[in-house]
């Protein structure tokens, strides 16, 4: 039986700027709670002892999050310069003695699948998914339910069948990641071509859920699947002529003013304060400390900690990222959008709105455009339009 | 967050469990025991640090013992409520990690049944339990008992009868068995017994532990063997103790956007415009108060400065700030005057002392600590806790600004019911001191730049930091912090003392550290600047953002945000803090444990 997992969370998450600009990607918020907490969570259910973590980037912000993670041994293993994935599983090599199974940090998945693929018999196993966009990641052509052969993001449509990353290895693996990465390769998907090559068999098994966050908006649509499956709770002041439909789960010290109107799934943090007559609609997290005044609507959004909402604002389908200021009548328009990111342009077919970095400070009456990502400590004077990405620490007047 | 211990083998068990317990102390504690087989069990328990415990014990020559530091979070802390606990029979000791959600119903059994309670603890009743179903053989007993309970806990317990066995068992709560020759050990972590052993085996839930000098048995809760495999334990424990920070220290001084929001939450209400104390701290502040007097030590007594500024400012209540080894003897002393008392660990003898005395002359008393259940709580008439969680680096950080906010929240209640500000005003500081945490993360963003400075000052013999108004007190505390941390010599005066005596120490080489913020003082420090860069000596201002003109007038500059005027001390102390530290790393000194110093003073 599998006892030790490998989770790689060291990357920065470049494309995921500007919110990987003060923590690593794997710590971003899903229902309030960081990425790779659903990872450690899903582990630890499916049976696996012992957890390490391969880190780098702001990796004190992982540990000191995980210091009283219960129930499970983590051990933390630096790596310094990010250069690939098969690297960074090379940087555990002398803690892994029997067969193990190696995930990312940002990818949710479920216990079950992870379950099966810790018992799967064979030496090589590999947890894949079908996709409707598989040309973004690498694509498995499948044989026998062996993989003949992995594609890296290719340009034509060779197969539907996509690879987790989630692998069952054996520890020889260590010597053939050496070879390759003393032959420049260093992701872990060019050692596993190289093993097909060589004649191994590496068995594939269907993952049931999985969901990756590759750019800013899948924080969103990450957040509705994921809010759904949080416990409820109650703790906090709600005033009396609160209306609270489905599950609503409030932190403790929250306040939660008379004639708000709050419809879940939502999670709502510690130390915040709501209302009067604000509304919360359904798929909408938001984080601890943060204050969203009278008639203020929010829904399907990631509010993150300390963030502070005047009144009148209409935030929808969109990122609010920690310790922003937004003043009041602030409107976020939510809606299709082709979206610049890391030089390229991506089409949105679901409704998006702001996407909005850290420590923004926004006067009164300011419109967002549907999809447009604003970096962290901007400030933008009042009544403005938004109309293209602003870049970080930039003033809008 | 308690620490356990367990030790079996042939080293004196009094030594080892001290020695182990005070390994664990970073996880903060506010009582502590052990219990040892030297033919009969003997008990030893003490609230306060680990050396209480100490001198207590005899020196005793038996070979098996379990010990416990206790960090109350819930609850009082007193001396029957630390552990280890023992059976009526007083032959049977355990010490418990966790939470017994059942332990109102099973006291309650137990009672009947003729068991005598000493403590409010629930881990007393495992204690009670075992002895309950105890035949001759401990693990038996163990296993009889835990199928009652419910909840999460680690528990390790001894047998008078079984003199040479220790068990212990893990159910959501981490145990750790340290192998060793002709020796073992149980800790609840790693840092327990690393001294000692560096091969141990990990337990999971629902298994339990058998270990006598030459043997490690482990069964689970059918009592059917289980096979593990020793580990090596090669990685540096402490550092993830430390979350990959070098030292707490460090560690502490990047908490403190939380801690400072830790101050705020639950205490004010931007909607309602309220803040709020705990009932006894209300009824005080509404009391008729003609004076305040604030005693304190060390760190705390700088506080209690700024609080005299800070309370003067919005309220026209006089305010003493008085050393607390001084106002013991020779403070004055009026039965309408509130003697507010800052100690962190709540036991500082001194302050106790003046708490004390304060009471004895009819003196209303109020503390502000973070400990709960601290003797300072129970002896003062209100307290409020500064909610910083356990600061483990000698040299105060986190607790510092949680201190100075408390103080802030005070001024501005006292404020509010002397009618001395109205809503607005209340509003726009509320709204302000949510602003905080987000300059103090500004700053540690900045730290680069800070590193930089540190190089220019590590080979100083001498530094003097200066400031004018509230700033005053920071150059104290700047100057604490970097004498204690780095050894260097280092002073802080009121910037318009200088020309009365301390400009004849200064020298080219003697850099000194002003603190300038754009108030009613501003003119005044730069004047000053001007003075001492006349006598050649570098300057390096800690100047705010939109301070253009500074760079004219000092040598180096490190700036902090500002966005209004409340209370930019926190952004000021948290520079201080990162200068102190980076010199005194540069200088490679032991920062976490200065020579001569300890956390919590407990001695007058």
């Amino acid at each position: 039986m599998i006892k030790k997992a490998v989770i790689l969370a060291a990357g920065e998450g470049k494309r995921l700027r500007p919110f990987t600009e003060t923590m690593p990607k794997v710590m971003l918020p899903i229902a309030n709670k960081p990425l790779l907490e659903y990872v450690f969570d899903a582990v630890k259910k499916s049976g696996i002892e012992e957890i390490i973590v391969v880190v780098g980037y702001k990796k004190e912000v992982i540990m000191e999050h995980f210091k009283d993670y219960k129930n499970i041994k983590i051990t933390y293993i630096t790596q310094d310069r990010q250069l690939g994935t098969a690297h960074a599983l090379l940087q555990v090599k002398k803690h892994i003695k029997d067969p193990f199974i190696v995930l990312a940090g940002d990818n949710i998945i479920d216990a079950a699948s992870i379950s099966k693929l810790i018992k799967d018999p064979s030496e090589y196993a590999l947890l894949i998914k079908e996709h409707p966009h598989p040309s973004k990641y690498g694509v498995v052509i499948v044989e026998n339910r062996n993989i003949s052969r992995i594609v890296e993001k290719p340009k034509e449509d060779i197969g539907k069948y996509i690879s987790t990353g989630i692998y069952k290895l054996p520890r020889s693996v260590f010597n053939d990641i050496e070879r390759c990465t003393s032959e420049g390769a260093h992701a872990l998907s060019s050692v596993i071509q190289s093993l097909i090559e060589k004649g191994k068999h590496i068995n594939t098994l269907l993952a049931k859920s999985w969901m990756d966050v590759v750019y800013p908006w899948d924080l969103i649509t990450v957040n509705e699947a994921m809010i759904q499956t949080t416990s409820e709770y109650t703790s906090g002041t709600i005033e009396k002529g609160v209306t609270i439909k489905g599950p609503v789960s409030i932190g403790k010290d929250t306040k939660i003013y008379a004639g708000c109107y709050i419809v879940g799934p939502a999670v709502i943090g510690d130390g915040c304060e709501i209302g009067p007559h604000a509304c919360i609609f359904p798929s909408t997290s938001i984080g601890n400390n943060t204050v969203v005044h009278p008639f203020s609507e929010i829904r399907s959004s990631v509010i993150m900690d300390d963030v502070h909402i005047a009144s009148s604002a209409h935030i929808s389908h969109s990122i609010i990222g920690k310790g922003c200021i937004i003043g009041d009548n602030f409107s976020t328009i939510s809606g299709k959008a082709i979206i610049e990111i890391d030089n390229e342009f991506k089409k949105l077919e679901t409704p998006i709105g702001t996407m909005m970095g850290e420590d923004c400070i926004v006067e009164s009456h300011v419109v967002v455009d549907p999809g447009k990502i604003i970096g962290r400590k901007c400030k933008i004077s009042p009544m403005k339009q938004i109309r293209k990405n602003i870049p970080s620490e930039t003033k809008v007047m | 967050m308690c620490g356990i211990i367990g030790y079996v083998g042939f080293r004196e068990a009094r030594t080892v469990l001290l020695e182990s317990l005070k390994r664990l102390d970073y996880r903060g504690y506010d009582s502590a025991g052990v219990a040892i087989i030297d033919k009969k069990l003997s008990l030893y328990k003490e609230i306060g640090e680990i050396a209480n415990v100490e001198k207590k014990i005899p020196p005793l020559k038996g070979t098996t013992g379990i010990g416990h530091t206790r960090w109350a979070t819930h609850g009082g802390v007193t001396k029957e409520n630390a552990h280890p606990h023992l059976s009526c029979n007083k032959k049977i000791a355990i010490v418990h990690n966790g939470i017994i959600e059942n332990h109102i119903k099973l006291r309650e059994g137990l009672k009947k049944k003729g068991h005598r309670f000493l403590s409010q603890t629930d881990s007393e009743v495992i204690a009670h339990l075992i002895d309950d179903v105890y035949k001759g053989n401990l693990e038996d007993a163990l296993i009889t008992a835990i199928k009652k309970i419910k909840g999460s806990y680690s528990i390790v317990a001894i047998s008078q009868d079984e003199p040479e066995k220790i068990v212990g068992i893990r159910n959501e709560s981490p145990l750790v068995i340290g192998v060793g020759d002709s020796e073992n050990f149980l800790g609840s972590d790693i840092t327990a017994f690393l001294k000692y052993t560096n091969r141990v085996m990990f337990l999971n839930d629902g298994e339990l532990c058998v270990i006598t000098p030459n043997a490690i048995q482990i069964l689970d809760i059918n009592k059917k063997p289980i096979k593990k495999k020793e580990e090596l334990i090669t990685w540096d424990v402490a550092d993830a103790e430390k979350s990959g920070f070098p030292h707490f220290m460090l560690k502490e001084i990047y908490d403190q956007p939380d801690t400072i929001h830790h101050v705020l939450r639950g205490r004010i209400s931007e909607m309602d415009e309220t803040i709020s104390f705990p009932e006894p701290v209300e009824k005080l502040l509404k009391s008729d108060i003609n004076t305040i007097h604030i005693v304190a030590c060390g760190t705390s007594f700088y506080a209690g400065l700024i609080g005299k500024y800070l309370i003067e400012q919005l309220t026209n209540i006089p305010v003493f700030t008085e050393l607390a080894s001084e106002y013991r003897y020779f403070g004055s002393r009026n039965e309408s005057s509130l003697v507010i008392a800052i100690t962190q660990s709540g036991e500082t003898a001194d302050t106790l002392a003046a708490l004390r005395e304060a009471q004895a002359s009819g003196c209303k008393t109020l503390v502000i600590t973070n400990v709960i259940g601290s003797t300072a709580t129970r002896l003062a008439d209100g307290y409020i806790l500064q909610q910083s969680g356990p600061e483990i680096g000698v040299a105060a950080t986190k607790t510092f600004t949680s201190q100075i906010m408390v103080l802030y929240l005070l001024s501005l209640k006292i404020a509010l019911l002397q009618k001395k500000i109205g809503s607005d005003e209340l509003y726009n500081n509320l709204f302000h001191l949510k602003a905080l945490p987000r300059h103090v993360r500004d700053v540690l963003e900045r730290s680069d730049d800070i590193i930089t400075i540190a190089k220019e000052l590590k080979d100083a013999k001498s530094v003097f930091f200066i400031g004018r108004g509230i700033n005053y007190p920071l150059s104290l505390e700047g100057a604490l912090k970097l004498k204690e941390i780095s050894y260097i010599h280092a002073e802080g005066f009121a910037a318009g003392e200088l020309k009365h005596g301390p400009f004849a120490l200064l020298t080219k080489e003697t850099p000194v550290v002003a603190i300038v913020t754009q108030d009613e003082t501003y003119e005044k420090i730069l004047a000053n600047i001007g003075e001492i860069k006349a006598r050649g000596s570098p300057v390096i201002a800690i100047a705010e953002d939109k301070d253009t003109d500074i760079e004219n007038h000092a040598d180096y500059v490190l700036r902090f945000p500002v966005s209004s005027h409340v209370l930019p001390s926190i952004a000021i102390t948290v520079v201080l803090q990162l200068l102190a530290y980076h010199v005194a790393d540069l200088r490679k000194c032991p920062i976490d444990k200065p020579r001569n110093l300890a956390k919590s003073v407990t001695v007058e």
